[in-house]
């Protein structure tokens, strides 16, 4: 074996991204590409299948969905009402993300950079509110909201899916600050800033990758919150795109065309913050959960 | 620049939020009375509702009605969640379901002295009254039905020629007419939604005319039941579809949307989306079969109808609205809509329904004196989570072989005797 090794002429060195490109592995298409390509494909044919009853016509059963047809997607718009529904949609994820991110940035900072009695506890305290489910809120959320005159209207959401967002996001987001040495935040201050000055010139700009994972995080959870939408309202024009996305399936029968065109226009925006944010995403998630 | 962007874009998100929910008062001010209703089954629903509170408010000009859908899987929630919190509709769409429930809570008001002096008193159909009253322990009409349905057996007429009488010849033409390997004879509902099917199909074979004997005991493991139960569980696989163990219903209805199947057990709302995929010419639809005794039996579906709530501050007017509702042209509209029976039976005799095969074989079928309707006992507040929770995943395990009918109607049966017992002490009957 290790006369073997000794006779072997010396390869004339490459550099190592060459030599990658230029050795066929069939191990490594095997290990890496099929598991990659199999998982790919056991993701997005579900995808693919939504796409096809969106576009094909009703009672079509081809896999392809040729011709085309709009006509789902005009029945969801118009007649669904979804051109309300999303509108609303975007309203309460919006403000939900900006209140979400500004009280998340703001309790972060405090539990990073300050040591008070009960600290220890009140982070726990957050991590507890995690277990519990939405649904065993609602009539304490309920009876607040109506005695706050907030029933009926977009602001109960808008507070509800703040509240429930926090605690994971101030966790997150005291993850994130943490990592900036506080040092450099008193380098600011020695040179005449006051702390709000150099948390905003120092500390704020490298907290991107973090306001983005809180913001998509609070945007796509909002947007997606079925229950509160259709709890904390009763009127028509005030539904969000969750509670139209259940219209498609009644008591006795289902329009898959229209649930199948209201999932894509669900899922559209929360794809399209995937596709921009997914770079700082994983790097933001991951930043934020291992520091304490 | 990025900073004014930023600013701007948060000024108009606030004015928009300023504007969003509150209530515009229109209506208040102008002397007219607004009442709210809730759809019970949102959506598709919706225009026909739209249609006829713009008829009722063109009738009607000194009340507004505000319309709004809820889903229907999460109704019972909604309606829980706003008696709890005091915020109940005026009117609300109800079935026999969770009526139950409803009036336990003491949410909604008794339309009895209403309906005698109305315009409609003695044009609703009895058996849907009855249906009503018997649901709730003090024998009151807290819902006034506007429609009910019936269980039918939907077919591709280009597969089945001849409908089946019996079971025996249902069973015969379920095995005729599968040919593997992607063609089937039948589809089981083997999920969501299941237990009440089977339930239709059992009592239709064997005859059985209560759920409850005298002695308040469970007839659903009623050998004939059991004997049945084994034969429609043994057509699993062999004529039906293996993924039918997790079939609900829009499962069940898109597998036979695709023709490969050529019989499903459903009931009549699902017609529009039959014809939607087939085309109204090939579909057609049976009553459930008789048993060997040769008569009908038919399970009662719940009944659908409108609901004056108790805290509504305008009863006057909504019981106004769920008058016109169910007054001949308003249910006879809805109805031809929804291809349901209505509950007015002025518009039972409208040609529209005599032109439907399907909808006049239901109306036929549950007007024939021979025909034995059988009332499940939906005033039990349990009724719902032992037919849903409790037994459907045992159901699936009789169709997966891993349990036996006999031991699986015995659980249920056992469920049901312990729930109509703990109800009788509770009503003192």
């Amino acid at each position: 074996m290790s006369a073997d090794v000794m006779i072997r002429p010396r390869t004339r060195a490459v550099p190592a991204g060459t030599r990658r490109r230029k050795r066929h592995d069939p191990g490594r298409v095997l290990r890496l590409y099929v598991p990659l390509g199999m998982y790919l494909v056991f993701t997005l044919v579900p995808f693919y299948w939504m796409l096809v009853f969106a576009l094909r016509p009703a009672g079509s059963t081809d896999p392809v969905p040729w011709p085309i047809t709009f006509e789902h997607f005009e029945t969801v718009w118009n007649d669904i009402g979804y051109a309300v529904f999303f509108k609303n949609s975007v309203i309460v994820g919006v403000w939900s993300l900006l209140f979400t991110t500004v009280i998340a940035v703001m309790g972060g900072y405090a539990l990073s950079r300050y040591r008070f009695r009960g600290r220890g506890l009140f982070m726990v305290v957050l991590l507890c509110t995690q277990f519990i489910p939405g649904a065993m809120m609602l009539i304490p959320l309920f009876s607040i909201f109506k005695s706050l005159g907030l029933i009926n209207s977009l602001a109960s959401l808008i507070v509800a899916d703040t509240v429930f967002n926090l605690p994971l996001s101030i966790i997150l987001m005291s993850g994130f600050i943490s990592a900036v040495p506080f040092t450099v935040e008193e380098a600011a201050m020695v040179d005449g800033c006051t702390r709000f000055r150099g948390f905003l010139a120092i500390v704020l700009p490298q907290l991107r990758p973090g306001l983005i994972a809180v913001g998509s995080f609070a945007f796509i959870h909002t947007w997606n919150n079925f229950l509160f939408a259709l709890m904390f309202v009763s009127k028509q024009d005030s539904f969000t795109i969750p509670v139209g996305l259940s219209y498609t399936i009644g008591e006795y029968s289902a329009d898959f065309g229209a649930l199948a065109a209201g999932g894509v226009v669900a899922a559209l925006p929360v794809v399209c913050v995937f596709a921009v944010v997914q770079r700082y995403l994983v790097h933001g998630i991951s930043a934020g959960a291992v520091k304490g | 620049m990025k900073m004014k962007v930023a600013w701007a874009a948060l000024a108009v998100l606030a004015v928009t939020a300023t504007g969003c929910g509150s209530d515009s008062g229109s209506g208040e001010g102008s002397g007219k009375t607004t009442i709210t209703f809730w759809d019970n089954n949102g959506g598709t629903r919706t225009p026909i509702y739209q249609e006829l509170i713009k008829r009722f408010e063109a009738a009607n000009p000194s009340i507004h009605v505000e319309y709004v859908g809820v889903p229907i899987a999460s109704v019972q929630q909604k309606y829980d969640t706003a008696i709890a919190g005091g915020d109940t509709p005026d009117v609300g769409g109800v079935t026999t379901s969770y009526l139950a429930n409803l009036t336990g809570q003491q949410a909604l008001e008794p339309a009895d002295e209403w309906l005698a002096k109305s315009s409609v008193n003695g044009k609703l159909a009895t058996p849907m009254l009855d249906s009503v009253r018997k649901t709730v322990p003090d024998g009151k009409l807290y819902l006034v039905p506007g429609t009910s349905n019936m269980d039918v057996v939907w077919y591709l007429k280009d597969k089945l020629q001849q409908a089946p009488n019996t079971w025996d010849e249902f069973f015969k033409d379920a095995d005729d007419l599968t040919k593997k390997p992607d063609e089937y004879g039948y589809t089981i509902r083997g999920g969501a939604g299941s237990i009440f099917q089977i339930l239709a199909e059992m009592y239709s074979y064997s005859g059985v005319p209560e759920f409850f004997d005298a002695s308040g005991k469970s007839t659903v493991n009623d050998p004939k039941n059991v004997e049945f139960l084994t034969k429609m569980a043994g057509l699993y696989k062999k004529d039906t579809p293996e993924a039918d163990v997790t079939n609900d219903f829009p499962k069940m209805v898109a597998a036979f949307g695709t023709g490969k199947i050529a019989m499903m057990h459903h009931n009549l709302g699902s017609y529009n989306d039959h014809v939607k995929a087939h085309g109204k010419d090939k579909i057609g639809a049976f009553a459930l079969p008789t048993g060997p005794g040769g008569k009908r039996t038919v399970v009662a579906n719940p009944v659908d109808g409108f609901a004056v709530f108790k805290n509504s501050e305008h009863k006057d007017a909504a019981w106004k609205f769920v008058e016109f509702l169910v007054s001949h042209d308003s249910n006879s509209y809805w109805n031809q809509q929804t291809g349901q029976i209505p509950a007015n039976t002025e518009a039972q005799g409208d040609s529209w329904l005599q032109g439907l095969e399907h909808l006049k074989t239901a109306v036929d079928t549950l007007n024939d004196p021979n025909t034995q309707v059988v009332s499940p006992p939906y005033y039990l507040p349990q009724f719902s989570s032992i037919t849903k929770a409790d037994t459907e995943p045992l159901f699936q395990k009789v169709l997966l072989g891993q349990m036996k009918p006999q031991e699986f109607l015995d659980t249920l049966a056992q469920k049901l005797t312990d729930a109509q017992a703990e109800w009788k002490k509770a009503t003192g009957g």
